[in-house]
C-alpha cells in the first residue's frame, strides 16, 4: 500500500513533466509543423547546419550570461560588450595593425576586463546589478563610438581573419559549431565538475549560507562576470569574422536573445533552475523558430512576436506547472 | 459558555513523495479547549494544521464540522469556516501599521468613497484591548517586538471571528514574561468559547496550557490524552518511540589545560562591550543569556563576519585577526549558524551538495586538474549520512525536503571532514525534534573528547546547558555576567545570572 499512487500523486507527476519536459515537447512540435509546411527546404542537412551555424555564436554568449544569471545577478552589457569587440578587433588590426591572433587576444583580454569591472561595481561599490550593468553597458556603448567615431570598420581586414569562421571541417560542417560545442563544453565542465562551478552555484542559492561557510562571495561574483565578458567578446569577434567587417551595432541584438535563452532553458528539464544545456536549447528553439518563419518568408518583424511568445510562453509553462506539481 | 463546536478528522491520509506524511489520521478539536499536537519534525502535525488551512489537501479522509462534512479547498474557506491560523513565520505584513495588518483584505470604514483610518482603528479597539496591545494601532509592525507580533496576530484572528486559532510554535521567540502573557490570553479566549490548535517543542509548557495533548510520530498519531493523566516522562517516551536516555551526568572532570583560543577585551561595534575569556582545546564551553544580551554578536566577531572595533583574539597562541568568515575557516573554526535556512544552508541544493561544500577540494579526481569526481562526492554525503544518522532519500535529496533536525545534521556535517579546531554553534537544537536533539549532543561528546574539538554553543535553552557544557559563560547588555563550572551550571544559577543587570 505504501508505495501505491494515489490520483493525486500521477497528477502531481503529470504536471511535472510537463514542466521539466514541456518546452522540449514544444520544439519537437515546431520541427514537425515547419517540416510540414516547407518539407523541401526545413527539414535538410544543409539548413541543419544553417541553423546551428546561426545558434553557434548566440550559444557563446547565452553561455557566458548563464553563469552570471547562475550566480544570482544579471548583466545587461553583454550585448554592447560584443558589439565593441567585434569594432576593437577590427580595429586593432586596420588601425592598429596588430596581427590577428594578438588582437582577437587583446579583445577578448578586454571583454574579461569588462567582466572584472562590472564585478567590482556590484560587489564592492553595492550597486545593484541590473543598474550596474545597464551603466557599464552604455559606458561600453560610448567607448565604441569614441573608437570609431561612429563609422564601421570596413576595409583592410585581413583575410586571415574572415577564414576563422569560414573554414569548413570535413567540406561541410560550419567551423563555428566546432567553437560552440567546445566553448558550451567548457562552460558546462567549469559549472558543473569544477569547485569554481560549485561556488558559484552556492552564491547563487544562498550567498549568506555560501559566506558563513567561507566562501568568498565577492571573488566568486567578479569571476562570473568575467566569463560573462570574455564570452561576449568571443561572440562579437566571431560576428565581426563572419561579417567581414566592425559595425558598432552588429551584437545588440544579442541582449535579449541571450537573456531568452538562458530563460527558456530554465524551464526546460529542471524547475526553474539555470542550466548550460538548457541555455542551449533555448537557442536552438529560438534558432530553429526564427529559421523556419524566415523559410516561410514570414517578415523579420514577426520573429519578435515569436520571441515574445516563446519566452512568455516557456516559462509560463514551467511556472504553472511547478505550482500544480506542488499542490 | 461554548457552543460545542467541534472540527472532526477522520482517516486523513496525505504523501508526499512517496512518503506518509500522515497516515490516516483521526482527531476532534473542541472549542474551549486547548488541543496541543506534539511530535519530532517530519511527524505530522504541521502537515495536519496546513491540511486544516487550505493550504494541502488530503489525499483521503474527510474533515467534518459539527458533523457537517466540509472540503477545505483554499486558505479562503478555511477563514470563513472560522479557523484561523498563526504560523510561525508570522505573515503580518512588515512595512504595514496595526490597523492596515488587522483589517487586509477586508472592507473597511470609509468617509466619501475614501479609507477612513481613524474610524477604522476605533472598530479594533476592543480586540486590540482582549489581547493587551497597548500602543498605538498606527505603529509599524516592523517597529514591534516578536512578542508584539503575536498580539497582533491573535487580535486579528479574534476581530475575524476565529472559532478556531491554530498556533504554531507561538513562544520560540518570547521572553518568560512575554510567554506567561500569551498563555493568558490563550486561557481568556477558550474561556469564550474559543478553541486553541497549539503546536509546539516545548513540553513543559504543553503540559502547563493544553487541555489534552496529541503525540504525532511519523505520520502516525500515535496518543492522545488528557494532559492532567499524564506525565512528561510518558510523553518523552512516546514521542522518541523509546525509552530515551537523560543525558547521562557524565564526569566533571575536565583536566585539559591547553588554550585553544583566548579573548581579550572584545568590541564590536555594536553589542559586544568588552568580553574576555579563554576556551580550551576540547573543552566544550555554553554562552547563554537574554536575548539581545550580545551572545551571538561575539561569536560572529570571533567568526570574522562582523568586525572587531577594540580588543584582541589569540588562536593557539598566535594572533588570530578575522577580516571574514574565510579567514575564521581558514583557521579552523567554523559555524554552524542559527537560521539554518537562511544562513546555514544552501537550499534550493541538494544534500549531496551541502556536505561536500567546504572540502571540495578532496573531490578532485586528480590533485593537479580542478576536476571534480561525481563518485566521490556520493561517497562522502553518504559517509555523512551514516555517521550523523541522517533520515533522507538518498544523497541527493533536496534539502528543503529533510526535517528540522535532519537539515542542522547537513550544516554540522559539512564541516567534518575539515576537522576543525572550534566549532561556534548558534542555538544547535532549536526547532530539532527529540531524537536527533540528543544525536547532536551525543556527537557533541564525542568529538570534543576523542577528537579535541572545542565547542562554543550559544544556547537560549537552559534545560540542554546543565548536561552538555563542561562550562557556562553568561552574558548579560554585552558583558560577561558570569562564569559556572561542571556542578555549578544548574538552572537557577543561570537564569539568576541571566538577569543580573551590568550597573
Amino acid at each position: 500500500m505504501n508505495g501505491s499512487l494515489t490520483n493525486q500523486e500521477t497528477k502531481r507527476k503529470a504536471f511535472r513533466f510537463v514542466g521539466n519536459y514541456g518546452t522540449i515537447i514544444g520544439l519537437l512540435i515546431m520541427i514537425i509543423v515547419f517540416s510540414v509546411l516547407s518539407p523541401n527546404a526545413f527539414p535538410t542537412v544543409s539548413n541543419l547546419l544553417n541553423v546551428l551555424n546561426n545558434a553557434a555564436l548566440s550559444a557563446i554568449i547565452a553561455g557566458g550570461l548563464t553563469a552570471v544569471v547562475i550566480v544570482g545577478d544579471f548583466d545587461m552589457s553583454i550585448a554592447y560588450m560584443a558589439s565593441f569587440a567585434g569594432v576593437l578587433v577590427c580595429g586593432l588590426m586596420v588601425k592598429q595593425g596588430l596581427p590577428v591572433w594578438l588582437a582577437i587576444i587583446l579583445t577578448i583580454l578586454t571583454g574579461a576586463l569588462i567582466g572584472l569591472f562590472n564585478g567590482l561595481v556590484v560587489t564592492k561599490l553595492n550597486v545593484v546589478s541590473v543598474i550596474a550593468t545597464i551603466g557599464s553597458g552604455s559606458l561600453i556603448y560610448g567607448l565604441n563610438y569614441a573608437y570609431t567615431n561612429g563609422s564601421p570598420v570596413l576595409t583592410g581586414i585581413p583575410k586571415e581573419f574572415n577564414q576563422i569562421t569560414l573554414v569548413r571541417i570535413f567540406g561541410k560542417i560550419p567551423v563555428d559549431i566546432i567553437y560552440m560545442l567546445v566553448i558550451v563544453a567548457v562552460l558546462w565542465v567549469i559549472l558543473n565538475r569544477t569547485e569554481l562551478g560549485q561556488r558559484i552555484k552556492a552564491v547563487g542559492g544562498n550567498a549568506t549560507a555560501s559566506r558563513l561557510a567561507g566562501i568568498n562571495v565577492d571573488k566568486i561574483k567578479i569571476i562570473a562576470y568575467i566569463i560573462a565578458g570574455s564570452c561576449a567578446a568571443v561572440t562579437g569577434i566571431l560576428l565581426a569574422s563572419v561579417m567581414g567587417s566592425g559595425t558598432s551595432s552588429a551584437g545588440d541584438a544579442y541582449l535579449m536573445t541571450s537573456f531568452a535563452a538562458v530563460y527558456v532553458g530554465s524551464a526546460t528539464l529542471k524547475d526553474g533552475e539555470f542550466h548550460i544545456i538548457g541555455t542551449l536549447i533555448g537557442v536552438l528553439i529560438t534558432t530553429i523558430g526564427f529559421n523556419g518563419l524566415a523559410i516561410l518568408g514570414i517578415s523579420s518583424y514577426a520573429q519578435y512576436l515569436f520571441q515574445g511568445f516563446i519566452i512568455l510562453g516557456a516559462v509560463a509553462l514551467s511556472s504553472v506547472s511547478r505550482r500544480y506539481a506542488k499542490k | 459558555m461554548n457552543d460545542g463546536m467541534t472540527i472532526s478528522v477522520k482517516g486523513i491520509t496525505k504523501t508526499f513523495a512517496g512518503v506518509k506524511a500522515l497516515d490516516n489520521v483521526s482527531l476532534d478539536i473542541i472549542a474551549g479547549k486547548v488541543h496541543g499536537l506534539i511530535g519530532a519534525n517530519g511527524a505530522g502535525k504541521s502537515t495536519l494544521v496546513k491540511i486544516l488551512a487550505g493550504v494541502y489537501q488530503p489525499d483521503s479522509g474527510e474533515i467534518s464540522i459539527n458533523g457537517e462534512i466540509v472540503s477545505i479547498t483554499d486558505p479562503r474557506v478555511a477563514s470563513s469556516l472560522g479557523l484561523s491560523f498563526i504560523h510561525q513565520e508570522l505573515h503580518l505584513v512588515q512595512h504595514f501599521n496595526v490597523v492596515e495588518n488587522l483589517t487586509l483584505g477586508l472592507p473597511k470604514k470609509t468617509k466619501g468613497g475614501l479609507i477612513d483610518w481613524a474610524a477604522t482603528a476605533k472598530q479594533l479597539e476592543h480586540v486590540l484591548k482582549i489581547v493587551g496591545f497597548t500602543k498605538s494601532p498606527f505603529v509599524q509592525v516592523m517597529d514591534l517586538s516578536v512578542a508584539e507580533q503575536w498580539l497582533i496576530e491573535i487580535a486579528k484572528a479574534v476581530y475575524q471571528d476565529a472559532k478556531f486559532i491554530a498556533m504554531d510554535e507561538p513562544t520560540a521567540a518570547l521572553s518568560q514574561s512575554e510567554v506567561e502573557i500569551l498563555f493568558s490570553i490563550v486561557r481568556d479566549l477558550t474561556a469564550h468559547g474559543i478553541g486553541i490548535i497549539y503546536v509546539s517543542h516545548r513540553l513543559d509548557e504543553v503540559i502547563d496550557l493544553c487541555d489534552e495533548i496529541t503525540v504525532f510520530k511519523d505520520g502516525l498519531k500515535i496518543m492522545h490524552e488528557e494532559t492532567k493523566n499524564l506525565t512528561k516522562e510518558e510523553i518523552i517516551t512516546s514521542i522518541a518511540g523509546r525509552k530515551v536516555e537523560t543525558m547521562d551526568v557524565f564526569d566533571y572532570t575536565f583536566q585539559n589545560t591547553d588554550v585553544l583560543l583566548r579573548v581579550t577585551d572584545l568590541y564590536d561595534e555594536k553589542k559586544v562591550k568588552g568580553v574576555s575569556f579563554e576556551l580550551k582545546k576540547g573543552e566544550v564551553l555554553g554562552l547563554t543569556g537574554l536575548v539581545g544580551s550580545g551572545r551571538t554578536e561575539t561569536v560572529m566577531a570571533i567568526f570574522g563576519a562582523n568586525r572587531i572595533k577594540k580588543g584582541s583574539l589569540e588562536l593557539s597562541g598566535r594572533q588570530y585577526a578575522p577580516k571574514s568568515p574565510g579567514d575564521a575557516v581558514n583557521a579552523g573554526i567554523v559555524i554552524v549558524p542559527e537560521e539554518r535556512r537562511v544562513e546555514g544552508l544552501i537550499t534550493n541544493q541538494t544534500l549531496n551538495f551541502n556536505i561536500n561544500l567546504p572540502t571540495l577540494h578532496i573531490l578532485r579526481i586528480s590533485k593537479l586538474f580542478p576536476l571534480l569526481s561525481m563518485l566521490k562526492s556520493d561517497k562522502i554525503a553518504q559517509e555523512a549520512i551514516s555517521k550523523l544518522q541522517i533520515k533522507s532519500n538518498g544523497v541527493n535529496t533536496q534539502v528543503l525536503n529533510l526535517s528540522g533536525g535532519n537539515q542542522q545534521k547537513v550544516v554540522i556535517g559539512k564541516w567534518l571532514k575539515r576537522r576543525p579546531k572550534l566549532i561556534i554553534m548558534d542555538e544547535p537544537t532549536q526547532g530539532v525534534d527529540v531524537g536527533a536533539r540528543f544525536e547532536i549532543y551525543k556527537l557533541i561528546r564525542i568529538m570534543a573528547k576523542e577528537e579535541g574539538t572545542s565547542f562554543l554553543i550559544v544556547s537560549s535553552d537552559i534545560e540542554e546547558l546543565p548536561g552538555l557544557c563542561d562550562r557556562v559563560i553568561v552574558m548579560s547588555e554585552g558583558k560577561i555576567a558570569g562564569e559556572l563550572s561542571g556542578t555549578q551550571i544548574v538552572k537557577e544559577s543561570i537564569l539568576r545570572l541571566c538577569y543580573s543587570s551590568q550597573d
